[in-house]
């Protein structure tokens, strides 16, 4: 599966304007099609699994993701927060860009783990950084991930 | 009560599951490969603590058998099927047909029944 199948104008946000690893990771969850039951458990799920070793790869990048039986297939939202967050980020500079990574802790396609090694090695493309901070659109962001992985 | 105690039990579902995940040497290999650290992976055992005494002692007893039996205690309810053994839940089902959070066994199976979403 490519990325590009899993991103939509709904599940991704350009210009995120909060403060907080806790507030980034509400406003990710938000940008999925959930009950707010589900939004509840996955915010607890994903502090839980942030606790075990921040899921900041450096270098402005992010990827929060767990499993939980609160979804019923892989879901996927990407936000830029122009300024940048602390996120405990193993080379301790602010985040810029954020992969949210979600899926059933049973699915039969299985794409969790080859998906989110996709997006890891998608956020290590050369001039990555600078492509995303230049971006104006969700189609730039759409055609990005095109190019990246072809 | 039996609404928290349905999402206490899901979350402890997901909880075991990562801990199975992380415990496994190959899993963690793969994502230390893709920059990810687990430094604190000691931690998830407070987390499950937490969860399992906010349980009723019967509930969580049931729970235990039934991970005896099963890899995984909770199964879905999708279209009015137990998607643990496949086999139709009652038509009366709180579950199904009032979108409830109420602890529910499968007639078949045995497992506790959730909804996701």
């Amino acid at each position: 599966m490519e990325l590009k199948e899993l991103f939509s104008e709904s599940n991704i946000e350009l210009n995120l304007d909060v403060d907080g690893k806790d507030e980034i990771l509400l406003a990710l969850i938000n940008l999925l099609k959930l009950g707010d039951k589900a939004k509840e458990m996955l915010f607890k799920m994903l502090k839980k699994r942030e606790n075990l070793g921040s899921t900041g790869i450096g270098k402005g990048f992010a990827i929060p993701h767990c499993r939980s039986l609160v979804v019923d297939k892989l879901n996927v939202a990407f936000a830029r927060h122009p300024n940048g967050v602390d996120f405990n980020s193993i080379d301790g500079k602010p985040a810029h860009f954020f992969f949210l990574i979600v899926a059933p802790p049973v699915e039969i396609s299985n794409f969790y783990l080859p998906v989110l090694g996709k997006v890891a090695q998608f956020c290590k493309t050369p001039e990555i950084v600078s492509k995303l901070v230049s971006l104006k659109t969700v189609d730039d962001f759409l055609e990005l991930l095109d190019k990246a992985s072809a | 009560m039996q609404e928290s105690q349905l999402r206490l039990l899901m979350f402890l579902q997901d909880l075991l599951s990562l801990k199975k995940e992380i415990q496994d040497f190959q899993v963690v290999e793969k994502y230390e490969e893709m920059g990810f650290a687990f430094d604190r992976k000691e931690i998830i055992e407070d987390s499950i603590k937490e969860v399992t005494e906010k349980l009723d002692k019967e509930l969580y007893k049931r729970f235990l058998q039934l991970s005896q039996k099963y890899d995984r205690p909770l199964a879905p309810v999708k279209n009015g099927v137990c998607y643990g053994c496949f086999v139709s839940t009652p038509k009366g089902s709180k579950l199904v047909t009032q979108y409830k959070d109420v602890i529910e066994f499968c007639n078949h199976c045995g497992r506790i029944l959730y909804r996701a979403g």
